[in-house]
């Protein structure tokens, strides 16, 4: 069952009960009394009502004000409002950023509680539909929150108090914000249906609300008919410091040693010092002191950078662990004070060698700081069953020396010589005599090594595909690549160590210590746990059918595993540690991190630069765009029963 | 107290025997000397044979000469005749109200009009006048008639004294029914409130003769003169059962108290004008007094 307009029938019953009690009063019960002749009373009553004065005036008084008090009521059931905006119905986009600037609490209690409740005001003002009417006046609006992502709250609805809701739905989020797709989505909704769209395109097109800080994005990128957006600035200050990078990182040769290295930005004007404090597992374990110099103008003079300062702790910790590293000071957003890593203990790695025999390669591989090496002939590997092989996990790293198995289990692979088939790489051709042209000397596989005099008598020509990393390059072909492909890594060397010069150089141990390492950070379960906001949890290989969630704000998710044994947990919408409990298993903690140097800016602006136009703020806020006039007209009505009683007894008593 | 035994019923319940010592002093007096139809102790305007002398006036052939007075013809030598009065008896004709209406008040009009006729008819019946009592409600309902003597008191008492005050009042078919039923000459004393919808005019009219002094006793309550009322009222006729609904305000109490005035004065104006006497009284007020200075003042007692 649905109620058209159930608030109507309870004004109307607002309005009626009382006065219906009114006039129930106004009959008044009288006390019987014998007497022994109404003769003189009956006289007297006639003579009272001869000689009271506006006699006939009264009687009609009463109508009078009954009248008045009806004509109240009805006016007030028709619902009528002082349009101080004159014209059709308007639709409105109301678009609410619920990104992490505007957490700040600069207004309190903070800026989207002020975005929300200048968009209630607006919705306040919207023109609603007369009860009864011809036409459709009433304006129109839907409510779209948006950060990284835009959500629709509310469809186009003339019904205030379904915007109300929507707009008090809306919760805080830590994301970047990005109008965008809020855009594209509103311009999806405000398409008119049917085939009449040509007939009032400029009355179709939906007006954009924008409440926002202005702190978008990707408000460059986006094009805007004129007028098409009013912008309602929300926010003050600018003075805020945020932690906008932090990387913690263990030694490779000292593996209990970790090393966090933050940055920590200023956006106000002023120098300031801060505490910035690092803890693992909620112990702190260091505070230091760190002056940020406040923001300057660029070199260019256009756009003022923020004071920046790099903090670095160094502890030591075997186990694993939550870092957090947070400035001490509150100021106006609280989401970009601390941000949180994930360390892992210290792993040691088990390599597969698959050789018919390389004595250099494997003395080279013995040399890394490595758990186990298995030596394993060719025809060996080939007889292990993948998928078993692939369950089991027991080799992080497989090292290929010129050999292409047929099948290839999922891991992580460093190739030598032949290149393994089915990775989409072809090597048409054997080359001689190539060099070492050009190597990417930043790249971690080559950091510190010097490839100058690398010479190899007998390669491959690689032909790689596009999105293949070129590490090394010969003078006819790559010589080094590296490749994702089926869920695996692949380091490819397109020639036979022993063909070379390589192991007589000093690159070649560095390489292979690089090589094994960089795989290695490859690894770690293979799920990433740092995360940016609204970036999903991502769980594979899940024994259990449901994992626990437990977020931030200490609530906790049921999330369920889906047929390929994955879970995925999306709503990472606020920064912190989540921890995600497995059944049986250890629980694993996730860093949900701003890190966000363009939202830990909280300068409100004063205009949005477009692609095509610059909008500035509205001038004032919000203010009502109309007056609904029934509250007074019920009050009228009241009014009048009231007075209408009162002339009642009035007249009964003179 | 049973029916059967009316008897018990006294004179003494009415007036005391104080009272009654006082009234024994008082007579019946008629402002028109009327003839009644015994040789009583009233003046009569016929004259006769008689003890109390009237006048002399001259001879006339054919006049009796018993009543020649010869001491004048002795001194005047003319002839005179002595004219004597003739004391004739009075018919004293009380005519009380006892429909409902007589009922309400306090103290009760009734108790009150009661009182008055007893005093009234004592005062008749020892000064050997003949009384009538007639009480009417819509129609007369009992009568005494023709009463003269100490004898008849203990039977008006007891007549008064067990007839209940309710019913209608039919005011003018009892004035015609009491006219009819009057015979000779005297005095006719009507006891009620005059609280009459259908108006007393035409009644009292029929009561008002040659042969007969009317006087008019109006008995109003208290509660009547000042009524003591509040609030929002139903006020309902206790004879006819008519309602008049009324909120009580200082206005409406004014114009009662006028209404009330003017109604008296027309009634007075009424009776003056027929050469009758009117009578306002309280119930609240003594009924000695009353009879003993106000009746007096008024000449219907002596």
């Amino acid at each position: 069952m649905q109620w058209l307009s159930p608030l109507f029938g309870l004004y109307a019953a607002a309005v009626a009960i009382p006065l219906l009690l009114v006039l129930y009063f106004l009959k008044l019960k009288r006390h019987e009394m014998l007497v022994s002749s109404t003769l003189l009373w009956k006289r007297a009553v006639q003579d009272l009502q001869v000689n009271a004065p506006f006699q006939k005036l009264r009687r009609n008084l009463l109508l009078l004000l009954q009248l008045l008090a009806l004509i109240a009521m009805l006016l007030a059931l028709a619902g009528p409002m002082i349009a101080l905006d004159k014209g059709p119905g308007q639709r409105y986009v109301i678009l609410i950023d619920r990104s992490a600037s505007m957490n700040a609490t600069d207004v309190a209690p903070h800026r989207l509680t002020e975005a929300k409740k200048q968009a209630r005001v607006f919705v306040e003002s919207l023109r609603s539909g007369a009860v009864v009417s011809l036409r459709d006046r009433a304006d129109h609006a839907m409510v779209i929150a948006f950060d990284r992502h835009a959500k629709v709250m509310c469809n186009f609805t003339s019904d205030r108090r379904q915007l109300a809701a929507a707009i008090e739905a809306i919760e805080a989020g830590d994301g970047a914000s990005h109008l965008g797709e809020a855009v594209t989505v509103a311009r999806a909704f405000a398409q008119p249906s049917g085939g009449e769209a040509g007939a009032s395109s400029a009355e179709a097109r939906a007006k954009l609300v924008l409440f926002s800080d202005g702190r978008i994005r990707d408000v460059e990128t986006i094009v805007l008919a004129q007028d098409e957006l009013v912008f309602h600035r929300i926010g003050q200050v600018r003075d805020n410091i945020a932690i906008t990078a932090m990387k913690a990182r263990r030694s490779y040769e000292r593996p209990e040693q970790v090393e966090v290295f933050a940055s920590l930005a200023n956006y106000g004007t002023e120098s300031v010092t801060r505490d910035v404090q690092l803890g693992i597992d909620g112990d702190v374990r260091a505070v230091r002191s760190v002056t940020i110099p406040g923001r300057q103008a660029d070199s260019d003079g256009a756009t003022p950078v923020p004071g920046k300062v790099a903090v670095n702790f160094s502890l030591a910790h075997s186990g694993e662990g939550v870092l957090e590293v947070r400035q001490l000071t509150a100021d106006a957003l609280t989401c970009d004070d601390a941000a949180w890593g994930v360390l892992e203990p210290p792993e040691r790695l088990s390599v597969l060698l698959v050789t018919e025999g390389n004595p250099v390669l494997e003395s080279a591989l013995r040399a890394c700081p490595i758990e186990r090496l298995d030596p394993c002939t060719p025809a060996g590997f080939d007889a292990l069953d993948p998928a078993l092989f692939a369950m089991q996990s027991a080799y992080d790293v497989i090292v290929l020396d010129n050999h292409a198995p047929a099948r290839l289990p999922r891991c992580r692979y460093l190739t030598f010589g032949v290149v393994p088939s089915g990775i989409d790489v072809n090597s048409p051709r054997a080359l001689e005599n190539q060099v070492i042209v050009d190597w990417r000397s930043r790249h971690p596989v080559l950091q510190h090594a010097n490839l100058t005099n690398l010479f190899a008598a007998q390669s491959r020509m690689l032909e790689l595909p596009r999105d293949a990393d070129v590490l090394a390059e010969f003078n006819e072909s790559p010589a080094l690549a590296l490749l994702h492909r089926r869920g695996s890594t692949f380091l490819l060397a397109g020639f036979d160590v022993l063909q070379s010069n390589w192991p007589f150089e000093p690159s070649f141990v560095l390489f292979c210590y690089n090589a094994l390492n960089f795989l290695a950070t490859q690894t770690g379960g293979g799920e990433q746990h740092e995360l940016s906001v609204a970036e999903p949890i991502a769980l594979d290989d899940i024994s259990a059918e449901t994992v626990t969630v437990t977020c931030p704000d200490a609530s906790e998710v049921e999330v369920q595993a889906d047929s390929g044994r994955g879970a995925r947990f999306p709503a990472t919408y606020r920064v912190g540690v989540y921890r995600v409990k497995i059944p049986d298993e250890a629980p694993r903690f996730y860093a949900v991190n701003l890190l966000d140097a363009a939202e830990s800016d909280i300068a409100p602006r004063s205009e949005l630069k477009l692609s095509n136009m610059t909008v500035a703020a509205a001038a004032q806020g919000m203010e009502r765009a109309n007056v609904p006039l029934w509250p007074v007209l019920v009050l009228a009505a009241l009014v009048l029963a009231c007075v209408e009683w009162v002339a009642y007894n009035l007249k009964a008593r003179i | 107290m049973p029916a059967t035994k009316p008897t018990t019923r006294k004179l003494t319940e009415l007036l005391d025997s104080k009272f009654m010592a006082r009234l024994d002093s008082l007579d019946v007096l008629s402002r028109k000397i009327l003839q009644g139809k015994l040789q009583g102790e009233r003046r009569s305007k016929r004259r006769g044979q008689s003890v109390e002398f009237a006048d002399h006036r001259p001879y006339v052939v054919g006049d009796d000469l018993r009543f020649v007075d010869w001491n004048i013809y002795g001194r005047l030598e003319q002839l005179f005749l002595k004219l004597f009065l003739e004391e004739q008896d009075l018919t004293v004709h009380l005519l009380v109200d006892t429909s409902a209406s007589m009922g309400m008040g306090e103290p009760a009009k009734a108790t009150f009009a009661k009182r008055l006729t007893a005093a009234l008819g004592y005062v008749s019946l020892v000064n050997n006048n003949r009384l009538s009592i007639s009480l009417f409600a819509d129609g007369l309902r009992t009568q005494l008639t023709h009463m003269r003597g100490r004898n008849y008191l203990p039977q008006m008492a007891e007549m008064l004294l067990t007839t209940d005050c309710d019913g209608f009042s039919d005011f003018e078919k009892a004035c015609r029914d009491a006219a009819t039923s009057r015979i000779g000459s005297g005095i006719t004393i009507v006891v009620s409130d005059f609280l009459f919808k259908q108006g007393y005019e035409a009644a009292l009219r029929r009561l008002i003769g040659a042969r007969y002094d009317l006087y008019v006793i109006q008995v109003l309550s208290p509660q009547e003169i000042e009524p003591e009322l509040g609030g929002d009222l139903k006020l309902r006729d206790i004879e006819d059962g008519d309602a008049a609904e009324i909120t009580v305000s200082s206005a409406l109490l004014k114009y009662y108290k006028r209404n009330l005035a003017a109604y008296c004065s027309e009634l007075n104006d009424f009776c003056t004008r027929r050469g009758a006497v009117y009578v306002r009284t309280n119930s609240a007020d003594s009924v000695e007094s009353l009879v003993l200075n106000y009746l007096r003042r008024v000449r219907l007692l002596r």
